[in-house]
């Protein structure tokens, strides 16, 4: 049979030579290795990450413009001088150093508590047996879908009754209990995580008498390191850029997070201004530079973490 | 016996230390609230100094939001007709885009920073921000004069408006697929290479191993995707039913937000019923 094939290959190459090679090289011998496969791929994901890119350079852009380029419109993408004065109003409009030191505060919290919490909680589902447990994965789909606007006013209520109300730790206590933004969410990703590690590893440490709690942070956890990146990197980000709850727990207050000092920016630097009707522009450039200062930190971390990240997604297949 | 038993009692101990803190938090944040935010719903909520004080109201507010007034429906239907044609462009789209970022190609560690950006702005103030500035539309609409051919298309039907909004913000859509396109990108990999390899010598073609291989191996991630999307799209707190849910009384609030609740979980019922059926059916015809 092989003989016959290679027969057959043999007196191919020689007589549709010019052909076959030049389809391969077009088409590919695989769909997804051709040249026409190539281009069309390039051209799609260029496309689609120009318009992802496109409103982040815009606003690096606009941030650095001064106020002659910002009402010139021949200048649309490259200033004729750079200009850094707004983002010093934008630092000053947003109280840059301590709503920066409050929202770094907070979000790492917040991530530290997700991913011990959930952490547990999860591996419970993955790999304990007790009673009630269909329940507890019941109680967590719900938990996931109901709307944070269903719960948030006995929360309030429950908030200042116990005097937390208007102060940052509002925003952190949920977490510590698993709860939170999107916190079920993580106990999911966790859960799906566990449940694909080898069983073996629990028989063995069952062998050595290891209790389960020192097991769990003696072997699964550091396993775990894909889950608790992503875990981590979402809780971060989420907390980080939520005004949702920042708006309803700390209505009077002065300590607020950087995300809601953003959304404040219109009064602040009307303010700053010290004037109603304040040139449009000169307003647009500010914001420009308090969006980017907002998530700068952000960035500045992605960058850091992407590679360790991408793999981590690859390697955890993160839900099931 | 007694050893059993001691035994049983330590490992019930030791499974609360993992379940305990989750279900203290559950009681806490959820079952709480809940029950505290329907009692409510069942009354006039006035707001004295130091103090609420509840009047019995019964199911009043619900009748007043569901019959009383056009206003949820206002919000809601042309909202839902959105969520309807958004959440399957942005499965399909998503899924494109992480079959895509699989391939292997120069500079794809490159695109997969990109495509990971919108996490980072979506969640936040700054996309309503970037709205704002009209970064939401592609334009396409104004410069191919398509919205008129869509009028005509749709005619008086309440779904040409939807349709057209959708359409305006385009972006917006793209910009809510990054946890999709990361979602489906880890399920990609949950397919094993030698799966692929098979069907190829088996002389199967790229697009039958598309439909018989990766897409049901996917139906999953497809599921959950639905599943995160349909939420993500349904809390996000500046859509309009919700804030709706800021403007009235305490009572009232909370029956609204029941009424809304209510709402996304038939909602999610129906999607995962008809997704069911879908899968069923597929699943009969690739045998």
């Amino acid at each position: 049979m092989n003989v016959i094939v290679n027969k057959l290959r043999a007196a191919n190459r020689w007589t549709g030579i010019g052909l076959e090679t030049l389809r391969y090289a077009i088409l590919g011998r695989e769909i997804n290795r051709g040249l026409v496969f190539k281009l069309f791929l390039y051209w799609i994901l260029i496309i689609t990450a120009y318009i992802y890119l496109n409103p982040v350079m815009k606003m690096i852009v606009k941030m650095v413009m001064n106020e002659k380029d910002l009402v010139d419109p021949t200048v649309a993408w490259i200033p004729n001088e750079i200009y850094w004065g707004h983002l010093g109003s934008a630092w000053q409009a947003l109280n840059y150093a301590q709503t920066l030191t409050i929202s770094m505060m907070v979000s790492g919290l917040v991530a530290v508590f997700h991913i011990i919490t959930c952490g547990l909680m999860g591996y419970a589902l993955a790999r304990m047996s007790f009673p009630f447990k269909k329940l507890l994965v019941f109680l967590l789909v719900m938990s996931f879908i109901i709307p944070p606007q269903v719960i948030v006013l006995p929360m309030i209520i429950m908030y200042t009754k116990l005097g937390f109300q208007n102060h940052l730790t509002s925003l952190v206590i949920p977490a510590i209990f698993g709860f939170g933004i999107k916190g079920a969410l993580f106990v999911i990703i966790f859960r799906q995580f566990y449940t694909t590690q080898p069983k073996e590893l629990e028989e063995a440490a069952k062998i050595d008498g290891a209790s389960a709690f020192r097991f769990y942070w003696r072997v699964m956890f550091p396993l775990a390191k894909p889950a608790v990146l992503i875990v981590g990197m979402f809780s971060f980000v989420w907390t980080w850029n939520d005004t949702y709850y920042p708006r309803m727990f700390l209505g009077q207050t002065d300590n607020v997070p950087l995300a809601m000092q953003m959304s404040f920016l219109d009064n602040s630097i009307k303010a700053m201004l010290s004037q109603e009707d304040a040139a449009p522009v000169l307003i647009e450039a500010i914001k420009m530079s308090a969006s980017f200062l907002t998530i700068a930190p952000l960035l500045a971390i992605f960058f850091f973490a992407q590679r360790y990240l991408m793999e981590s997604v690859e390697r955890s297949g993160i839900v099931e | 016996m007694r050893k059993l038993v001691s035994a049983l009692r330590l490992r019930n101990m030791e499974t609360l230390l993992f379940v305990g803190p989750w279900l203290l938090g559950f009681l806490f944040f959820m079952a709480f609230p809940l029950f505290f935010s329907m009692y409510m719903s069942f009354h006039k909520v006035t707001v004295l100094p130091y103090r609420f004080k509840y009047e019995f109201n019964g199911v009043n507010y619900y009748r007043e939001i569901l019959f009383g007034s056009s206003e949820l429906y206002d919000k809601l239907i042309p909202f839902f007709q959105e969520i309807v044609i958004m959440v399957p462009v942005i499965l399909v789209f998503s899924l494109f885009i992480a079959i895509m970022l699989n391939q292997n190609f120069p500079g794809r560690a490159l695109f997969r920073v990109v495509f990971f950006l919108p996490i980072i702005f979506t969640s936040g103030y700054i996309l309503t921000e970037f709205v704002n500035q009209g970064e939401g539309t592609l334009g396409f609409l104004d410069r191919f004069s398509l919205g008129q051919y869509l009028n005509q298309f749709l005619g008086d039907s309440s779904w040409a408006k939807p349709v057209q909004d959708v359409l305006n913000r385009f972006v917006l859509v793209l910009w809510y697929s990054g946890v999709q396109i990361l979602n489906f990108l880890a399920g990609r990999q949950t397919i094993s290479k030698s799966a692929y390899e098979s069907a190829r010598i088996d002389g199967a073609s790229p697009w039958e191993v598309f439909w018989k291989i990766t897409l049901p191996a996917m139906s999953p991630y497809i599921l959950l995707n639905l599943i995160y999307t349909v939420v993500d799209m349904f809390t996000f707190p500046y859509n309009p039913v919700i804030e709706l849910i800021n403007t009235g009384n305490y009572g009232y609030n909370s029956a609204l937000a029941w009424i809304y609740f209510i709402i996304i979980v038939s909602f999610l019922s129906t999607v995962l019923l008809l997704y069911n059926r879908i899968n069923k059916h597929a699943a009969g015809a690739g045998r």
